[in-house]
């Protein structure tokens, strides 16, 4: 049996699976700091 | 400790009165018997094999739906929030309600018993004291995890499929070991099924105590 | 400093990678499927690093109400989870080749799986307990009795009789490194592992800083007397 497609495959999956993580985390962080911003600019806008 | 007892008691009473929770997890614990064994429809000489796995699978599911009704029958009466007010220490109710779960679930398992033994060809008289003691072990430990998070799943959302999702991991510990000791003491007694009272024993120490200290941090304001 | 972390992870991973596909020799008997192990074992011992974390960090919020500890338990349960997941699907697909079989029921898997389930709960209950604060005290309590769940979880998985003896054995065997650059394989795979599980939890940590940030500057913007919400 050949052993190196389940070998690229473990680590295939670790590293998307990794990587997907990566992803939706950086995403929420992003959308997060730019509901922030645009807050704190209310904030500005109400105070001034 | 005295408070403890009250409400046991207290508890105790109100399931009598109405005799709602027994009576239909009673029911219950019948129909998941006939369910369970005609789902694999074993063959007469398999059957006593299955005995120790359906036993517990009934007993778990329907002490998580017995439970789950107290905790909501609680809930819809507020009844938590007058015990709050009195002067009593969070974990004494704890112990209290505790103990009245492990008379309840006392109750299904010696109705469900028997009738395991009728439906799947099994003598259990041999084997009564054993099994017992399995059985009581088994409860209160089931008692001690489910009394702690049947108070957490009644506070939050989606709390109809929270306590099975909450608890069941938690408890596969004492279903291996449970059904381990039942297999044990049906085939020789109490020796054989020493690996599996070990683990119900430690199980039962462990979640009583951890739950009678972390109980106040469920109840708290 | 920040910065510092995200490197040496970068060249942790790299050096582990290199030894893993480079440096360390084939295993005699399962070839070189065997390398699978290196991140598989140390994605298991990340994982418990994560969820005693979660009890450390429940614990301590529980105690004194911390929020930092709040965020922290919430945080390494989610890493915890995504690492146990890892062993989850690199035990299969290194299974397959050398026994046959995609699953079998022995102690370390089946443990690996009951752990997994326990946190995964843990984050339905964050996740859909509702938003009432409670919740964090009620997942603090999870946290608690998860890990004292382990060691029970432990003893009783060696009752059931499992499918593959041959599967325990090996288990029992221990790890059988036989060459030093096979343990130290294990050992930079770990090290890599374990500063990348703190990235990424230091990261999800300020994802849920920013959460609360929002809503505190929401209620105080959006809700005022007198005005519709």
């Amino acid at each position: 049996m050949n052993f190196l497609p389940y070998l690229f495959a473990a680590y295939a999956a670790i590293w998307i699976a990794l990587f997907l993580y990566l992803l939706r985390l950086g995403r929420r962080t992003a959308d997060l700091e730019g509901e922030l911003r645009e807050l704190k600019r209310l904030v500005d806008d109400r105070s001034r | 400790m005295r408070d403890a007892l009250a409400i046991l008691r207290k508890d105790l009473r109100i399931e009598w009165r109405t005799r709602e929770s027994v009576s239909s997890v009673f029911v219950l614990g019948v129909l998941l018997l006939v369910v369970l064994t005609v789902a694999q429809d074993p063959e007469a000489e398999q059957a006593p094999a299955l005995a120790p796995g359906v036993l517990w699978a009934a007993f778990v599911l329907t002490g998580l739906l017995g439970i789950q009704r107290t905790f909501l029958l609680e809930r819809e009466n507020d009844c938590l929030a007058g015990l709050l007010g009195a002067p009593i220490d969070p974990a004494s109710i704890y112990v209290g309600k505790l103990a009245a779960n492990v008379v309840l679930l006392g109750l299904v398992q010696a109705f469900v018993l028997p009738l395991v033994g009728l439906f799947l060809h099994l003598d259990l008289v041999p084997a009564l004291p054993g099994l017992i003691a399995v059985c009581f072990l088994g409860n209160l430990g089931f008692a001690a995890l489910a009394t702690l998070f049947g108070a957490i799943a009644v506070r939050v959302r989606a709390r109809e499929v929270m306590l099975p999702l909450l608890l069941l991991p938690l408890l596969v510990p004492l279903l291996i070991g449970a059904v381990q000791a039942t297999r044990g003491v049906l085939a020789g007694g109490l020796v054989l099924a020493g690996g599996g009272i070990t683990v119900l024993a430690a199980f039962d120490v462990v979640f009583t105590v951890a739950g009678w200290l972390l109980f106040a941090y469920v109840v708290a304001p | 400093m920040s910065r510092i972390l995200p490197a040496a992870t970068g060249i942790a991973v790299l050096a582990a990678l290199a030894l893993v596909f480079l440096v360390v020799p084939t295993e005699a008997d399962m070839g070189i499927v065997q390398r699978i192990f290196y991140f598989h074992v140390s994605s298991a011992w990340v994982a418990f690093l994560g969820f005693f974390t979660v009890a450390g960090a429940s614990a301590v919020y529980l105690w004194n109400g911390s929020r930092g500890a709040d965020r922290l338990a919430h945080a390494a349960a989610e890493v915890g989870v995504l690492f146990c997941s890892i062993v989850l699907v690199t035990g299969p697909i290194w299974a397959r080749p050398i026994w046959g079989v995609w699953w079998t029921w022995d102690p370390r898997l089946t443990m690996t799986v009951i752990l997994w389930a326990v946190y995964a709960s843990y984050l339905m209950l964050r996740a859909f307990g509702g938003g009432d604060e409670a919740v964090a005290r009620y997942a603090a309590v999870l946290g608690i009795v998860g890990v004292l769940d382990i060691p029970l979880i432990m003893v009783s998985v060696r009752l059931l009789r499992g499918i593959h003896p041959a599967v325990i054995a090996r288990n029992e065997g221990g790890s059988g490194l036989v060459d030093p650059w096979m343990r130290i394989g294990l050992l930079v795979s770990a090290v890599a592992l374990i500063l990348l599980a703190w990235w990424l939890t230091t990261l999800r940590v300020r994802s849920a800083r920013l959460e609360e940030e929002l809503a505190t500057l929401r209620r105080r913007l959006f809700v005022r007397p007198g005005e519709v919400a």
